[in-house]
């Protein structure tokens, strides 16, 4: 599936954004997920399915002031 | 002395808010996190990067204890972005807290006064614990806690500068007025600068440049936690009033003449 996540163009076999988070290795835990600028709450990641051409942004807590 | 800082109905015995950026390695930090004491942490929010997920997955690093999370909105330039950054620091299920951080200019980042109210506004009313970062502007202050602050962080002088407090007179107006807490956030760069910040009746300061990026951090952490506690006494204690002429200490009835 082409998804374009967090700016790049990726080319994925997965169904949910559950799949895309364990695709890439990410802590569950620490990790915020917007699908075509829609925030999906962490208990939605496994019945959210995605489509070709899905905007998704992962965000984490990052070192800041 | 039991004195503590209640923010949303929680109650803190440390008044540093202690930024998590810029630190050598994450070894230094949690060790200068321990030194202050903090039980508040303050944070940015970005993207993943996906070719090295772990490299600043920053809470990953903190161990067992517990802290107050403070995400901020950095890098937002409306209160539009603003609101967004704060749904997805929510939406990560670590704290409803939020420090709302608008600037629309990258060379001082000095808070867009406009945005900012408006952001607090709709995020306090959207059930969120807003602390605004803003400038050092009474009216601003106090029309940020009429909007629904649970705090109201005015700054010193611009993030990580380290010029200190360059309006005092503000600042202990804010202090004065507000009576949400008030926590000094921005451009402090020692422990005298945070001293002062007490002094003047701040209830907290926030820190983040000046331990991280002094040489010795964990000192530094550790001299920040007393001069808070020096300050904070100080303020207590109430300071003599300024003289222009000399008061001798001792009385002079038995000098001999």
């Amino acid at each position: 599936m082409k998804l374009l996540i967090n700016g790049e163009a990726h080319d994925l076999n997965v169904t949910t954004i559950e799949d895309v988070i364990a695709h890439f290795n990410l802590q569950s835990g620490l990790v915020a997920t917007e699908v075509d600028g829609t925030i999906i709450d962490r208990s939605k990641w496994s019945e959210t399915n995605l489509n070709d051409g899905m905007k998704i942004e992962l965000v984490q807590f990052v070192g800041g002031g | 002395m039991n004195d503590v800082l209640a923010i949303d109905g929680k109650q803190f015995h440390s008044r540093l808010f202690l930024g998590t950026g810029r630190y050598p390695n994450p070894f230094v930090q949690n060790q200068a996190i321990e030194a202050s004491g903090a039980e508040v942490l303050t944070f940015a929010i970005r993207r993943v990067n996906l070719s090295s997920p772990d490299e600043d997955a920053i809470l990953q690093h903190l161990g067992d204890k517990t802290f107050q999370y403070l995400p901020n909105t950095s890098g937002a330039k409306t209160a539009e972005e603003a609101i967004r950054i704060a749904n997805l620091a929510r939406a990560s299920g670590l704290s409803n807290w939020i420090k709302v951080e608008v600037s629309r200019d990258d060379k001082t980042l000095l808070p867009d006064p406009i945005e900012t109210v408006k952001a607090t506004e709709i995020l306090a009313e959207d059930g969120f614990v807003v602390l605004p970062y803003t400038s050092d502007d009474p009216a601003l202050c106090y029309r940020l806690q009429e909007a629904g602050a649970a705090a109201v962080m005015p700054g010193g002088s611009p993030i990580g500068t380290g010029l200190g407090i360059l309006n005092p007179y503000n600042i202990e107006l804010i202090s004065e007025q507000l009576t949400v807490p008030v926590i000094v956030d921005a451009g402090l760069g020692s422990a005298a600068d945070v001293t002062k910040a007490m002094e003047l009746g701040a209830d907290g300061v926030l820190l983040n440049t000046a331990i991280a990026k002094a040489r010795n951090p964990v000192k530094m952490a550790e001299a920040v936690k007393h001069a808070i506690q020096a300050g904070r006494l100080s303020y207590l204690s109430g300071r003599i009033p300024k003289k222009k002429y000399a008061t001798a200490s001792s009385t002079i009835d038995f000098i001999s003449k």
